[in-house]
């Protein structure tokens, strides 16, 4: 099962980097999928699919809007952008994001000096 | 409503999503085709990068869903789609909720807007009503004044205490002359009650001095006479030809206490503490006139303000005990409770009468349901085989129910609307606030409590069935005769039904043969082109001679006027439904005070037999002649006469009659000098009551009223009052009315019973059709199989017919026993409140027994013919 797989990533992992991507520029579908692909490394590799249900949760919540256009390559698609309230929810995530990373940290480092500590 | 619009934009949500996906493939393809791929690697590739297309596409649908509004309006359409597919059964369920719920949502509307809604005065709670207790007599009785002023003085776990009385009051001066519906208060029986005056203020205590004359008005008489006027204030107006000052306006609609036609001016007690003749009212301990409304001190509870006065009223007694020796007692009764008296436990009775009803409604809707449920227990079977749950299924049966009850609720609103708009005029002069009964925001919130309230109970049982387990049965077995269905709830609702409803169908039956008697009865007189008014004479300015003289005057004046056929005056009238019963001395046959006879007498002037159109039996009518200084004399109605003398004529008897003139010393022995017909007094009463008449020069007890017989009937009004003004400027007309309309408005009070029986009996007899027709039904459906193989085996369809209709017979006979017992009690308990010997029972309760009995077999008839066309085949095929 290959969604199996992806479930390593963290709840609100995908909602976070969609944001993120969408602040600095406005993207469809197509492009969010490649630009997350690349700016992670490849490392956070997700489901392309998995991509639209989670648009669509975050355009029901008001965090994005979209519209239809003509990409660059001539195409029809459906850009995304971020609203006001999809600024102030990114603010929120990212800082409760680095709340989280700095408490895995705190957890994680003292079992090292804890280790220098020992007799 | 975000939800709204984003069900509506569903459709273009999910197209431009399919679109987006495809796009997205085509974009990574040409990409992957540009990495060198060929077009079907590129293809696969993507998609396998992608994932399940479907699944993203019906995830991101699922993001827009709200499951439980959409599963249920898909049941909803799927529950509409059944009804419209058994529309007699979707027809007799709604119909008896309909009536169930439209029955109880009426009687709601009138319990809100009586009892419910408190009276409209600051801390209405804290409003009692003050009475005395008398001993000798089981009815509160009035104050009197001493009385009232000494609780008043004395009392101090009341903040306030007024005391009123109602009195007509003659308002002239400005065009002609009005009577007013008055009261006359203690100085602050406004502020009792807690109100600010429209306009102006309210009386001083200063202002109950006997010589004070001040008056409040209503704000209807304000805008009405006196055109809103604010000047009006501080001005004089005459009243009773003495002239009042105003000095405030009530509120618009205010009504103390409840009266079906709110009191018009009110004015201090000063009224009642002067006299030119007798002992003012006000000083009299034994003059017992006056209600009493009182405010409770803060912190007194309503018990320790009675224990107060009634020490109080025993410490009178003791001082008084000419007077008040057995009135050592008080009555202290929360206000609405008080005014709304009798009125107050027949509404909430009859509320829970016609509760059990809508419950009875509920239990048979559930009852076919059942049926109906168990005619479908092979598609939950199905449904449950191949993977759906039983809370869905319950889900799906609950909305069905739901839809059911909404439409039977929406149905009963507008039954109870029109019922209620129906009804309520004939309540008008016998319930108090009848004319506040309207359709308010309380009542639908109660009739859509009633809905899910009857969605729950009709859901119930198919429901409990259902989570039991009991539809999980193997496909392929319908529903058989379980043997554990016996039923004997459902049976002794049948019972029950049957019962109640010959009940009331028997009461309705004794109530319309009463009334039809009340309509077809000889009234004694001729009541078409009759029309009555009366004049108020104030006794200040008409003594006893100038009084007398006037009547005889406007009589002759009437009499004088084209149109008018004849003119003469009585008290009371006929079918006024006031009675003066005093008792007599038989000359010949004397006995003592306690054991003389009694019966209702009447005052009239001559020609007032032949102004009524009733026949002269026997000797003579009054005449002019009939004065004080002619021998006294009375004329019997043939009633009396046949009561009194019986077998022997009563021309030529003479009577001591308890009723004396002031004219007159001591008791004087009368003459019976003419024998008429029995015009009725009491405006219901079928049988005539025995009256014996004065002539009213020789008993002139206040002014009679005027009686006119003319074609012209009421248009006669501004004649009457023209020559009314004529004669004095000061006296008002009033009272003005056609007999005929005071027959329809007497009888409004029994067609409103006979109406409000009569229509729930009707409803009982529907829902005990519904009760059996639900009850073999099932049990029909239940007995297929079986009443198959019967066939099968030689049985012929009679005989069928007779094992469904043998099974609810015993039902229906215990029901009809029981009730018909019910019966014989009801109407006992009917001839003593109405008071009268109303038509034989046996006949109406054969006819109520046929028609339940009618009603079962009919509703029988149905599920029995339907078990008697089971075909063998189709019955068995399942096996």
């Amino acid at each position: 099962m290959r969604s199996k797989n992806r479930k390593d990533l963290f709840p609100g992992a995908l909602e976070l980097m969609v944001l993120q991507s969408l602040r600095q520029e406005p993207r469809h579908g197509y492009a969010l999928a490649q630009h997350i692909k690349r700016a992670s490394n490849d490392l956070l590799n997700v489901e392309e699919g998995s991509l639209y249900p989670a648009l669509q949760r975050m355009l029901r919540s008001g965090w994005l809007k979209a519209r239809w256009d003509t990409s660059a390559s001539g195409r029809r698609v459906r850009v995304y952008e971020l609203t006001d309230k999809g600024h102030s929810r990114l603010t929120h995530e990212v800082s409760s994001f680095e709340r989280m990373l700095e408490g895995i940290r705190l957890v994680l480092g003292p079992a090292a000096s804890a280790r220098a500590w020992k007799p | 409503m975000n939800w709204i619009r984003d069900l509506f934009a569903r459709r273009t949500l999910e197209r431009d999503l399919a679109e987006e996906i495809r796009q997205h493939l085509d974009e990574k393809i040409d990409d992957l085709m540009l990495q060198g791929l060929d077009r079907d690697a590129a293809t696969r590739l993507a998609r396998r990068e992608f994932g399940n297309v479907t699944l993203v596409e019906e995830q991101g649908r699922d993001v827009w869903r709200w499951p439980i509004v959409e599963d249920g309006l898909a049941d909803l359409r799927y529950a509409f789609r059944q009804l419209r597919r058994t529309p007699a059964f979707a027809f007799a369920a709604i119909a008896t909720l309909a009536l169930g719920i439209g029955a109880s949502v009426a009687m709601f509307t009138v319990v809100n807007a009586v009892v419910l809604r408190p009276l409209p005065f600051p801390s209405p709670d804290r409003l009692v009503t003050i009475e005395s207790r008398d001993r000798r007599s089981p009815e509160p009785d009035t104050l009197s004044y001493p009385t009232f002023f000494d609780f008043r003085s004395r009392a101090t776990g009341f903040a306030r205490m007024a005391s009123f009385r109602g009195s007509g009051l003659t308002l002239s001066g400005r065009g002609l002359p009005i009577q007013l519906r008055g009261q006359i208060v203690s100085w602050d029986f406004f502020q009792t009650l807690g109100i600010e005056p429209a306009a102006g203020r309210w009386f001083l205590p200063e202002e109950e001095a006997a010589d004070a004359r001040v008056v409040v008005l209503s704000h209807e008489t304000w805008t009405s006479v006196f055109g809103g006027d604010s000047s009006v204030i501080g001005a004089p107006v005459t009243i009773g030809s003495v002239p009042h000052v105003v000095v405030g306006i009530a509120p618009a609609g205010f009504n103390f206490p409840l009266n079906s036609l709110p009191d018009q001016i009110w004015t201090t007690l000063a009224h009642d503490a002067s006299s030119d003749t007798v002992t003012p009212m006000t000083r009299q301990r034994g003059s017992r006139v006056l209600h009493a409304v009182a405010r409770l001190a803060p912190g007194i509870s309503i018990d320790e303000a009675h224990a107060q006065l009634d020490a109080l009223a025993a410490a009178i007694a003791r001082d008084e005990p000419n007077q008040n020796k057995n009135i050592d007692r008080t009555y202290v009764t929360p206000a609405l409770e008080r005014l709304l008296g009798q009125s107050r436990p027949a509404v909430l009775i009859l509320w829970a009468a016609v509760t059990l009803l809508m419950l009875t409604a509920c239990a048979n809707v559930a009852s076919l349901l059942l049926a109906r449920t168990a005619d479908r227990e092979r598609e939950f079977a199905l449904r449950l085989a191949i993977g759906g749950s039983s809370r869905r299924i319950i889900q799906q049966l609950v909305t069905e129910n739901l839809a059911l009850a909404g439409i039977g609720c929406s149905a009963g609103v507008v039954v109870a609307v029109m019922a209620v708009q129906w009804l309520l005029p004939l309540a008008a002069d016998t319930l108090p606030r009848a004319q506040d009964v309207r359709t308010d925001m309380r009542v639908l919130s109660f009739a859509v409590a009633l809905a899910l309230l009857t969605t729950l109970l009709i859901s119930a049982p198919a429901a409990l069935r259902a989570a039991r387990g009991r539809f999980r049965r193997p496909l392929g077995t319908g529903p058989r005769a379980a043997t554990d269905d016996r039923q004997p709830a459902r049976a002794l609702l049948v019972v029950a039904q049957v019962a109640v409803s010959l009940v009331l169908l028997t009461a309705a039956t004794i109530l319309a043969a009463t009334f039809v008697r009340i309509v077809e009865r000889d009234l004694g007189f001729q009541p078409q082109h009759l029309v009555t008014f009366s004049v108020s004479l104030p006794a200040t300015r008409f003594p006893l001679d100038r009084q007398v003289q006037f009547v005889d005057d406007l009589i002759d004046r009437l009499g004088a006027t084209p149109d008018v056929t004849a003119a003469s005056a009585g008290m009371p009238l006929p079918l006024a439904g006031d009675e003066i019963n005093v008792s007599f001395d038989i000359a010949e046959r004397p006995s003592a005070p306690s054991d003389r006879p009694r019966a209702n007498m009447a005052i009239v002037t001559p020609g007032y037999f032949a102004t009524i159109g009733t026949p002269l039996v026997a000797g003579r009518g009054f005449a002019a002649l009939d004065d004080e200084h002619h021998p006294r004399v009375l004329v019997v109605n043939q009633a009396f006469a046949e009561r009194f003398f019986p077998g022997e004529s009563a021309l030529g008897k003479r009577l001591k009659p308890g009723a004396t003139s002031k004219r007159d010393t001591g008791t004087v022995s009368r003459e019976i000098v003419g024998i008429v017909g029995n015009a009725r007094q009491g405006l219901l009463s079928t049988e005539p009551e025995p009256i014996y008449y004065f002539p009213y020069k020789q008993l002139p007890w206040g002014a009679p009223s005027v009686v006119v017989r003319s074609s012209m009937e009421l248009a006669l009004e501004p004649t009457f009052r023209r020559i009314v003004a004529a004669m004095d400027a000061g006296v008002a007309v009033h009272d003005v009315r056609a007999f005929e309309d005071v027959l329809v408005q007497g009888l409004s009070a029994p067609q409103l019973a006979l109406l409000v029986i009569g229509g729930i009996a009707l409803i009982a007899l529907l829902l005990t059709a519904t009760g059996l027709y639900g009850l073999l039904s099932y049990s029909v459906l239940r007995r297929t199989r079986e009443i198959g193989i019967r066939v099968a085996l030689g049985a012929r369809r009679t005989w069928i017919v007779s094992m469904v209709v043998r099974q609810v017979l015993t039902l229906i006979v215990a029901g009809i026993i029981l009730g018909g017992l019910a019966g014989v009690a009801a109407d006992v308990l009917l001839r003593q409140r109405l008071g009268m010997t109303g038509p034989a029972l046996a006949p109406l309760l054969a006819g109520a027994c046929f028609l339940v009995a009618l009603t079962a077999a009919l509703a029988s008839y149905v599920p029995a013919r339907r078990a008697a066309s089971i075909d063998p085949t189709e019955a068995l095929r399942n096996e």
